[in-house]
Formats: structure tokens, sequence, C-alpha cells
């Protein structure tokens, strides 16, 4: 659990602690692809009660490294570390790759949290989700910004009405260009739009307990990166059921020498005023002649430490997912009709 | 000595007379104003004197300072022109693009300097936006965002209330609410910075039947591919003005806050135990914006050279408001004709 136990999640700190020694939790990790793969691990490995049975990476360079990084066994094949008998395994693979991984893994697991996005086409994710439930299993989706103690803080604000009526929000969930996969529409399905729309959206769902009704969106491609074949800049401008509108940026346009990798912001305005929110604002201000730049070392609580606990947690109590995988389906959805907006050129009415 | 007179004497004509009182060389005339006792109010704080029409105020200057509302524009900026008379315009150049291309043609027609003060360009953290971008230190254009929010220009000085241009600005159909009073600002700004705006798509309060709380925001497409994104805003809650600039190129970002730290930070014990906290950010009087705008006008009269902004851009800054007022109206991105 977080360090600050939140109203939320209160009763399930709770239980936990009561819980900790009772059952033990074995966890496979399916490839480290997404660099979010080496922060679950670094939370996962000390956590009391959870064992890692092992690493599945197709490159198996890399997840040897992991793996004996971890003290922990390697596996070449997905199969085999399943056989291994795991409770629950976590996918950072490519996007693409999620589908087939939670394919393999539903019905031999209990659980799975699968990196965002869900997949990268709509029938991937519809068909993870049908496969998950068919199977009994468990799919939670990776949006550790629900555990960010500045998000928590608003939604509860909002919940207790502090802004009376609400007006709009608008977000910013900047980037620095990842790179690699991440730039290879094949294995990633989409840039900058894509990588980022889902946190925000998913954050804005779960807020106001509502959907994204209409979406316009203005797509970059290779605006801020040339040559880079894929899309590096979003806007888009979205009208919520609840009637609330806002805008989102998505773009990749935090340059190497920006002083950290981006940024996740939502500015809600209401009646009563205004709340603003920089999750990633708790920083100490480093500068080093080695790094060549002043940069930004975040000391705030990791919502990555946060997802984790909660997804083992939800294994250990044999409860539902708190994101679930239409949660992941819903989110996808809105940064395909960003796409489908940008193509066309007018705003996109969902559900597709 | 060159002699100013001010049509108008509503909000920003105080502005503008308290800066032109500052300038050496020239001499404030005085004012016309349709409402005569506004005029003469005038003329009690400013010196000069109220003139009875417009023709008695032009055959006593040498420029002409037009700062009545945007709806009231066209007729005496088409005279002065007429008149011969270099002239200044408040912004925006005009509420109707009709009024607009009236202005630019008397413009062009009688040979006349018109200068349309969009302020902003003279901001001078703006200003050097500008500059560090054109000196290629960030790489290519690729997202410029503007943010100009605070609450409803109603009762922020005292002298303001119950003044006519109050229940202008709440009359959107007059005012144009935040789309053409504040965002037209961002707008000039980042079409200065980024070049023509191809397609604008808006979303916003103006048509929610909340006035005067209006609020949008604007997504832009450049012709150049560039996108934009401004936010405009009466809705913020009062003392809580904020000014922003984030320019991300191919190479590097500007970034510029209102809200970060100031140069000037008070924090004084009250007798209660409580803080009063305040800052500020002091410049030098000729860096002072609307001092700046306005001495460029003379500089550039002066010495027969063009405006940093012409009456076209004044013209598309207005075009592209009402693109963004339509986007709003009709819930489809824009396309600039």
């Amino acid at each position: 659990m977080t360090d600050r136990p939140n109203q939320i999640h209160e009763q399930k700190a709770t239980e936990k602690r009561v819980s900790d020694s009772a059952a033990e939790v074995r966890l496979g990790l399916f490839s480290f692809a997404h660099m979010h793969a080496a922060s679950y691990l670094h939370f996962l490995k000390p956590m009391a009660g959870v064992t890692l049975a092992g690493i599945y990476d197709d490159n198996s360079e890399r997840g040897r490294r992991f793996a004996i990084q971890a003290d922990i066994p390697y596996f070449e094949k997905p199969g085999s570390l399943l056989d291994e008998g795991v409770d629950g395994v976590v996918i950072c693979s490519e996007n693409a790759s999620h589908a087939p991984l939670v394919q393999q893994a539903a019905g031999r697991v209990r659980a799975i949290l699968c990196e965002k996005p869900i997949a990268t086409t709509a029938a991937d994710g519809l068909a993870m989700i049908e496969r998950c439930r068919e199977t009994g299993t468990k799919l939670q989706i990776a949006f550790p910004m629900r555990y960010s103690p500045p998000v928590i803080e608003l939604k509860q604000r909002i919940d207790a009405g502090l802004l009376g009526e609400i007006y709009s929000v608008k977000c910013t969930n900047h980037g620095s260009m990842p790179g690699g996969w991440f730039a290879d529409p094949e294995l990633s399905g989409g840039g900058a739009v894509l990588d980022h729309t889902v946190h925000v959206i998913d954050l804005l769902r779960w807020l106001w307990d509502t959907e994204v009704e209409e979406i316009y969106a203005e797509v970059g491609h290779e605006l801020l990166h040339p040559g880079l074949g894929i899309d590096d800049v979003g806007l888009l401008s979205f009208r919520l059921a609840n009637g609330v509108f806002g805008t989102l940026d998505t773009s990749w346009s935090r340059p190497p020498s920006y002083p950290t990798w981006g940024d996740v912001k939502l500015d809600v305005l209401g009646e009563q005023g205004l709340i603003s929110v920089d999750a990633f604002e708790q920083n100490l201000q480093v500068s080093s002649d080695e790094a060549g730049k002043t940069s930004w070392v975040n000391w705030g609580s990791n919502g990555d430490e946060g997802l984790v606990a909660d997804f083992v947690a939800m294994i250990r109590e044999d409860r539902e997912p708190f994101i679930s995988g239409e949660d992941g389906q819903a989110a996808l959805e809105v940064a395909l009709a960003a796409y489908e907006s940008a193509r066309r050129a007018e705003p996109v009415r969902l559900p597709l | 000595m060159r002699r100013v007179g001010i049509v108008g004497a509503g909000g920003i004509s105080r502005t503008h007379a308290d800066r032109w009182l500052q300038m050496p060389g020239v001499e404030l005339a005085g004012f016309f104003d349709i409402a005569e006792d506004a005029a003469q109010r005038a003329v009690e704080a400013f010196g000069g004197r109220a003139y009875g029409t417009l023709n008695e105020l032009f055959d006593a200057v040498d420029y002409v300072d037009v700062c009545t509302p945007g709806t009231a524009h066209a007729e005496p900026v088409i005279a002065a022109l007429e008149a011969g008379l270099p002239t200044v315009c408040e912004k925006p150049l005009a509420n109707s693009v009709d009024d607009c291309e009236r202005m630019v043609d008397a413009a062009e027609r009688t040979g006349t300097p018109l200068f349309v003060a969009m302020v902003v360009r003279f901001f001078p953290q703006f200003a050097k936006a500008k500059e560090v971008l054109d000196s290629g230190a960030i790489g290519a254009p690729g997202v410029i965002r503007t943010v100009r929010s605070g609450s409803y220009p109603d009762a922020g000085s005292a002298w303001r209330k119950g003044l006519a241009i109050t229940s202008y600005y709440a009359d959107f159909a007059q005012s144009g609410g935040v789309l053409l009073d504040l965002c037209i600002h961002d707008i000039d700004y980042q079409r200065w910075c980024f070049g023509e705006i191809e397609r604008v798509f808006t979303r916003g309060m103006m048509f929610a039947g909340k006035e005067p709380v209006d609020h949008a925001l604007l997504t832009l497409r450049f012709a150049s591919g560039a996108v934009g994104h401004i936010e405009g805003s009466w809705a913020y809650p009062r003392g809580r003005f904020s000014q922003r600039i984030e320019i991300a190129g191919s190479g590097g970002v500007i970034e510029w806050d209102s809200r970060a730290r100031a140069p000037v930070e008070l924090a004084l014990a009250n007798g209660d135990g409580t803080l009063a906290a305040s800052g500020s950010s002091p410049t030098a009087p000729q860096d002072d914006p609307y001092y700046a705008e306005l001495a460029h006008f003379v500089s550039c009269v002066e010495a027969g050279e063009p405006f940093l902004v012409s009456p076209y851009d004044g013209l598309m800054a207005v075009k592209i408001s009402r693109a963004a007022i339509e986007s709003l109206e009709t819930g489809k991105p824009v396309t600039i004709g």
C-alpha cells in the first residue's frame, strides 16, 4: 500500500495487514519491453508475502539481465513460467503483444496486471476482456495515476463538492519521446496520442464516473521529431457525458534537455473556483555537471507502488480489480477515436 | 510637440492616457466621448479638454487614439484616417469582420498609419519568447500553448463599477465574450509566432447562459502543420489571474508562468498573527507594455516605418476569433477563409 493510506484504500490497507502472512502470492513478470516493468519489480521484490516466480521476456538478453539483478529465474517461454504455478502475471510487453500474452495466461493464473494501453486495437481489447471473463481470470489495467496522492486529493475534494458545478478540465500529459518500439506503429499501435491519452482519460472517467461523449483532435506527425515515423503531438478536445468539457495535450514535447520526463496536470474549474493538480510537482532541483543540466528529481509517493500493492491485495482477497479491463478498453477507444477525429478533421462521438 | 486625442473615455482609455502623460514629446490634448460626462471625468483625472465633436478633436491633434468598445471602432477610426491623422485603435480592431475590412481598406486608401494595439506583443516576456523562438534555440515550432485567465472584468477597480463598459462585456452578443475580448490576444500572439492559422476548434461557455462567466479552450492548426492551444477565462476566482506561455520545438521548450516566484515577494505579519503575502514583478517604465506599444506607434509614425502589428494582423485576429465563436456555435472545426 501507499505510504499514506487514503480514504479509498483505507479499508483494504487494514485487511492487508491482517492477511499479510496468511497467503503467499506468486507472481510472474512477462516482458521488460515497457520501462514500467523495472519499477513494478522494484516494488514487488521486497513486498511481504510476494514471491516472484520468474521473468519471461522474448528478448532473452534483457530478460536475463533483470532476472540476474533480481536473483530470480528467467524463462525462454511464457508457458514455462506459467508451468511453475503462479497466481498472477504482470505484462509489460510491447503494446501489440498484450493480447497474445493475456490470451496465453488467462485460465492459468488468477489475475493479470496488464500495462496500458490494454491493446492496440479495440477488437484485441474486447477479446482479452472476453477471454478473461470466460476463464474467470481477473484483468487489471496499469493506470498508476489513480494511486497518486495529489490526484487522490483532487478526487476527494471534487467528491466533497468543493467546486460546486464543474465547468471544465484542462489537462496535460506531456512526455519525452520514448523511442524504440514506442515509435514503431506495428508494436505500439500509435505514438503520443495512444501513449498519453489513456492515463488522463482514465482519471477523468474515474473522477466523475462518466464517459467521454465526443472528441476532437489535432494530431501532429513528426512535428517535434523529424523522421520519427509516428505521431508525436496530440491536442484533444472533449466533452464528457456529465457536461464537463476540456482538453488534453498528449505531446511528447519534453526534449532531452528538459529537467524531467514530462507531467500529468489537471486544472479543474467550477463555479466556486479552480483546483490545479500537478501530480509530479514534488521535486528536488538537482544541478549536475555530469548530467550537463538541471533536473527535477521527484520525491513524491510513487503510484506504481500503490498499483502493484493493490494488485497483490486483490489476488489475496479474491476481489474484483479496482481498474478493470473495461476501464482500459474505454480509455483505448477514446485514443482510437482521437485518431479517427484527426483523420476526418471533425469531432467523433463515442462509443465508436 | 505632438498632440494626441483620445476617443472614448472608458476602461482602456485611462490606461492609455496615463502612458501618454509619461511620454516625452507628446501632449494629451483631451477626450471625446458620446457620453459628455465621461469625457469630463477623464479630463478631471488626466487633463486636456473635453471635445464636443469628433471633428473638433481631430482639428486639435496630430494623432488619434480610439479607445471605444469594439462595436464603435470603425466610424471614428475611418474618420480619423480620412482626416489624415495617424491612429491607434484599441483591440479588437472591430467586433465584426466587416468593420475590420472597412478599416483596413480605409488605411490602404488613405495611406494613413493605423496601429492596432495588440498589447501582448509588447509584454516583455511574450516579446522575449518570440525572440528566443526566432533565434532557433528550440528548433522548429511544434506546439504553442498560452493561458490568459482571470475573473470577469467588472469590479477590479472601484471606478469601473457602474460604467457602461461593464454591462457591455457581459453582453456576449456585443463583446464576443472571452473569445473576442481576451483570446484574441493569444490568437494574434500565436499567429505572430507560428504563422497563418488554418483552422480552429473551440469548446467554451459563451452560449452556456452563465454570463458574465465565460471560459474557452481552443485548439488551432497552423498552415505549417504545427498546433496551438489557448485557454481564456472570465471564470477564475478573483485574484487568481494567470498567464502562461509554453512553446515546444524540435529542439527545446520555452516556458513562462505568471504564477512562478516573483522577483519581489512580501511576507508581512498581520496584527492577528496571520500572514499577508504578495509579490510583484516590476519593470522599468519604458518596458511597461502599454507605454511600449504607444511609444512604438509614435516612433514608427515619425520614422515612416511599418508597425509591428499591421491592420491586416488586426483583421486576421478578429476573423479567427469569429471563427472560434462559429466553431462553438456549430460544434465543428472552422477553416479560416
